[in-house]
């Protein structure tokens, strides 16, 4: 691990100048987070005990919200949708994102064009990406599914419009959309690994494989860990490519816990118990944060 | 400031390579192996035939833009115009405000990116490069907050923001966007892959941390803050909810909103909402291909052959 | 240390947040306005709308208002069309709404209502006189809330010519679902044979288009009752016509985006049951050539049986409410803007817009049919003057979930991923929880 100036020289009065140097270099950002967004996060904390409706004052409801949530069969429908798309969703953008970033941190003619080309998905109007991806899904008249009719499937999935099969076709849609995304981050961090240790590993006869298991993987660590917390963290709160896609549907088979806790603020009116599920989705998060968080110091030492 | 980034350069290989060698590593081009042809047309026919696939939705976009509008969505999907009707993209620009947009989104975008930059880096070095109690706790709670879902405390933020008196002006947006945590933690993140000894060694020469933090951390990071400046940028540019809710007064309107606006009040106006998205992508499009360029630099192109 | 920072802050905020949320009584959202004085001096009251250049019936509102009452102007504030209600309880809750605003769908005045964000206006209801409909849906427990000035009414749209080249018989006054059904599928194989690809109708996929019918109609229908059987009859008859082919099926229309203004104005389909506001849509797009030129008329809902009674069909109507935190001396401006709204002078003014007013009357028929282009055959002028329209959802606490559940089985049944008894009793069910 990197050598600090504490275990240089311990000391208390050392270590209150540390203190006061590290919040002065926090201090800029922490400011406008802090009054910005954790306060109101606190708040938020805090409504998830009250039956707040946005409007009048929040009366103090204790942990009835929570209680109600136990037997709201919609929660926990769009608990187990969230899990799924979470499920499918990480280890696929992960792989994906991953392999895009290593075939395009090289010279290469077009290089340029090309890592573009991967990042456009994510700034395309969204509009447009559910328009073309559904046109595409069409059960009946759909080119995918002329495809496979033509390649002898006689009875091809209903993709969106199917109960079963529209959260495997929205989480395509999802990781085409989210790839250059987490490339970008990836390429960042595979500039920070020394060529040298490249040529090291060369010298010692390694063969590509080993040379990304023995070199890449390991000096990726930062990035990885980065790109799965937050990968994590962004599949759990899936909300606008699932609202222009499915809006949900069929039925319930795409309803996940934002959009939940959307509806329940904003069409429900019903801010405390919409609060309440979000903590619980925040819950989930910051332990499997916490989680990977863990690992990854183990992993670091 | 170039010649310092080159020497923190020559160092970070140096201490890499085990602290050896002390002069500046200048050479970093290695020998080129043979690739055979076959295999490289190979890879190019995948990555253009992916390439087209990525793009799909983008070309229907921009074909749409140029239909009639009730040409736009039928079945099946028609591919082409029937006749192009160039005249759409005029139409927008006499229809709409999207002068005003525009400069309006550049304006908010430049100056959160910039702001996210500095804050973010500078809030990261202090994470990651200096030790002191609560640092790790303090982290945590950096992270948790982008657990939490914006729709649920919306409303308390914009009560607070309301009392705060931004309500209503581009301080709002920028307020919302330039302080996030992703900033902190992705540049923290990237900070923690450059050895300690490198700061040590500065710390040595006589640096002071703010030092280190201008002279060696900023020019060694440039691919994280261009990554976190493209990802800034394109954020702000596309984000909708937070215009949404804080940007009232149409003047003030950026380029999302004021399109999903124009979506509302012209909703069968589909050809010309597809040429407000297409000129929306643009800008886009054009800081990602000079940006991307950052992310060359520093390798060697053999490292990752074969 | 760093967490009692974190702790103090966190609890001034807190103050600071329950203070507002019980307070705000500071709007000045228009600093402009010229507040302070008596009530002879010129007041400034605002109000909210959406998509200000292409809905016009604010403005015509507020001018003609105004061309009464010189002393009070209104000002119209504009918001997002499709996320009104989002904007609105944003500014609510912050207290930077504007005196008045409009309640855009009936499904959320329940929010308003319940919240306290909306002034007894019962004094203005009684004063206007029974030709104002709609009064009743914002009334609760006694006490009105707003007024409303616009009633939507669901019809038919029919295609003259597609009837005349297939040959089959328009609709008369009366006609039954079975009826309409038969005429999709004769028009369907009809007009094949002519060599076009046109169907017979054309539904779109809200949830509205089956079950805002079945409520209106059904003689036991009532989505708080938790039984939904009523709805079953409905669905099937829609499936069938999906299958028949007599009707673009459900999956094809959500997967292509199709827009219903489309699908009838470029001749897809030679009827769609559409609500009122489509008739200045129509007009707008032949006019722009969106729309291609052909003739048209509307037709009164598809009844259960004919029995004589006035045609039933579903309609929610637009009101205006006030906000309680208007300045006092504005008050009897506003409640004089809500009894204006809901009278004659102000529903001929939107009729000749092409707006359905709320106010009824033969002057509003004759002003809506002045307007150039509105089809002025007998049976159109029947369809929009003689109608028992009722709300789409009743108000209540439960309306918003219990619609919620009901809107996931429509998709799930009419995408054909669940059986008409399947996706009932899913809606039953979870209708049932919140209900009980």
């Amino acid at each position: 691990m990197a050598t600090t100036l504490e275990a240089r020289r311990p000391g208390s009065r050392l270590k209150r100048r540390n203190t006061l140097l590290g919040l002065s270099f926090i201090l800029p950002n922490f400011l406008g987070f802090a009054t910005l967004t954790l306060v109101p996060v606190i708040v938020l904390f805090y409504l998830s005990f009250t039956d707040w409706n946005a409007f009048g004052s929040a009366g103090w409801v204790g942990v009835e919200n929570f209680r109600e949530m136990l037997g709201d069969a919609r929660f926990w429908t769009s608990l187990r949708n969230t899990l799924y798309y979470s499920a499918l969703h990480i280890p696929l953008t992960f792989a994906v994102s991953l392999g895009l970033a290593l075939l395009l941190n090289r010279k290469l003619r077009g290089v340029a064009f090309f890592r573009t080309a991967a990042f456009f998905p994510y700034v395309t109007s969204i509009v447009a990406i559910a328009f073309v991806w559904n046109a595409l899904y069409s059960p009946d008249v759909g080119p995918i599914n002329h495809l496979l009719r033509t390649i002898g499937i006689d009875d091809p999935p209903g993709w969106t419009t199917s109960a079963d099969w529209s959260m495997p076709a929205v989480v395509l849609v999802s990781v085409w959309r989210d790839m250059g995304y987490y490339m970008l981050l990836f390429l960042a961090g595979l500039q920070t690994i020394p060529t040298e240790l490249y040529e090291a590993a060369r010298m010692d006869a390694a063969n590509a494989w080993q040379r990304f298991w023995n070199v890449t993987l390991p000096c990726l660590r930062p990035t990885t860990f980065f790109v799965t917390v937050m990968l994590t963290i962004g599949s759990f709160k899936v909300f606008d490519i699932i609202l222009v896609m499915t809006n949900g549907g069929p039925g319930t088979s795409t309803l996940v816990l934002s959009q939940y806790i959307y509806d329940q603020g904003f069409v429900e009116n019903d801010f405390g118990y919409a609060s309440s599920v979000s903590v619980v989705l925040f819950l989930i998060c910051i332990s499997v944060t916490v989680v990977q968080f863990v690992v990854n110091k183990r992993r670091a030492l | 400031m170039t010649t310092t980034s080159a020497n923190a350069q020559a160092v970070t290989r140096g201490k890499a390579l085990g602290g050896a060698s002390g002069g500046p590593v200048r050479e970093r081009r290695a020998p080129r192996r043979p690739v055979s042809t076959v295999g490289r047309v190979l890879g190019y026919l995948v990555l253009v035939v992916a390439a087209a696939a990525v793009l799909l939705p983008f070309f229907w976009m921009v074909t749409s833009s140029l239909k009639t509008n009730n040409a736009v969505f039928t079945i099946p999907i028609q591919w082409l115009p029937e006749d192009a009707r160039w005249q759409n993209y005029l139409e927008i620009w006499r229809k709409s405000d999207m002068g005003t947009w525009i400069k309006n989104t550049m304006l908010l975008s430049a100056v959160i990116t910039a702001l996210q930059l500095f804050t973010g880096s500078f809030a990261a070095y202090g994470f990651s490069k200096v030790r002191f109690p609560g640092r790790d706790v303090l982290f945590l709670v950096y992270v948790g907050t982008i657990a939490v879902p914006w729709q649920a405390y919306m409303i308390p933020q914009f009560i607070l923001m309301s009392k705060l008196g931004l309500s209503n002006t581009l301080w709002a947006i920028v307020a919302l966007q330039a302080f996030s945590a992703f900033g902190v933690f992705l540049m923290k993140q990237f900070y923690e892959t450059i050895p300690g000894e490198l700061s040590e060694a500065a710390r040595v020469d006589g640096l002071t941390e703010y030092g280190i933090y201008r002279r060696i951390m900023l020019p060694l990071s440039v691919p994280a803050l261009a990554s976190l400046a493209l990802l800034t940028f394109v954020f702000v540019w596309n984000d909708y909810l937070g215009p949404l809710i804080y940007l009232r007064s149409p003047e003030l309107w950026t380029i999302q909103i004021g399109l999903k606006s124009f979506i509302g009040q012209y909703n069968a106006e589909y050809a010309l909402i597809m040429t407000g998205s297409v000129l929306s992508v643009l800008p886009i499009a054009i800081i990602f291909l000079l940006g991307q360029r950052y992310f060359i630099q520093g390798i060697a192109t053999s490292g990752m052959k074969g | 240390m760093k967490r009692s920072i974190v702790g103090g802050l966190s609890v001034a905020a807190l103050v600071s947040l329950t203070l507002t949320a019980c307070g705000g009584d500071d709007t000045g959202t228009d600093p402009a306005a010229g507040g302070g004085g008596g009530s002879d001096e010129p007041v400034t009251i605002s109000l909210a709308g959406w998509s200000l250049s292409t809905t016009p019936e604010f403005q015509v509102l507020a001018d003609a208002f105004h061309e009464q009452n010189p002393d009070v102007t209104v000002e119209v504030n504009e918001y997002d069309a499709t996320n009104y209600d989002t904007q609105m309880i944003a500014d609510l809750a912050a207290g930077s709404a504007p005196d008045m605003y409009v309640l855009k769908n009936l499904l959320n005045f329940f929010t308003y209502q319940d919240g306290g964000q909306l002034m007894d206006v019962s004094d203005v209801a009684g004063s206007l006189d029974e030709n104002t409909n709609g009064l009743d849906a914002y009334e609760v427990d006694g006490t009105t809330y707003a007024v409303p000035y616009r009633q939507d009414s669901w019809y038919v749209y029919y295609n003259k010519d597609l009837f005349t080249a297939a040959g089959v018989e328009e609709p008369g006054e009366c006609w039954t679902w079975d009826e309409y059904a038969q005429k999709a599928k004769d028009l369907t194989t009809a007009l094949a044979a002519t060599g076009s690809d046109a169907k017979g109708t054309y539904q779109h996929t809200w949830q509205s288009t089956v079950q805002g019918f079945a409520n209106a109609q059904s003689p036991d229908a009532d989505i708080l009752g938790g039984e939904y059987d009523y709805l079953a009859p409905y669905y099937e008859r829609s499936l069938d016509l999906q299958d028949s082919g007599a009707q673009i099926d459900y999956g094809t229309v959500s997967t292509n985006s199709l827009t219903y203004q489309s699908q009838f104005g470029t001749q897809k389909a030679a009827m769609m049951p559409m609500g009122s506001w489509y008739v200045a849509t129509l007009l707008a797009q032949q006019e722009s050539g969106d729309a291609d030129t052909f003739a048209w008329g509307i037709a009164p809902a598809p009844q259960l049986e004919c029995t004589g009674d006035d045609p039933v069909t579903f309609g929610d109507p637009t009101g205006i409410g006030i906000n309680p935190a208007i300045d006092e001396d504005e008050q009897a401006a506003a409640k004089e803007f809500l009894s204006f709204i809901g009278s004659e002078e102000a529903a001929q003014a939107l009729a000749s817009i092409g707006i359905t007013p709320a106010y009824s009357s033969d002057a509003v028929t004759e002003a809506y049919f002045g307007i150039e282009g509105v089809p002025t055959d007998e049976l159109s002028k029947y369809a929009f003057g003689t109608h028992d329209t009722r709300p789409e959802n009743p108000v209540s606490e439960h309306t918003a979930a219990v619609q919620g559940a009901l809107g996931d089985a429509h998709s799930a049944i009419m995408s054909g991923s669940s059986s008409v008894e399947d996706g009932l009793a899913a809606a039953e069910s979870e209708a049932t929880s919140e209900l009980g």
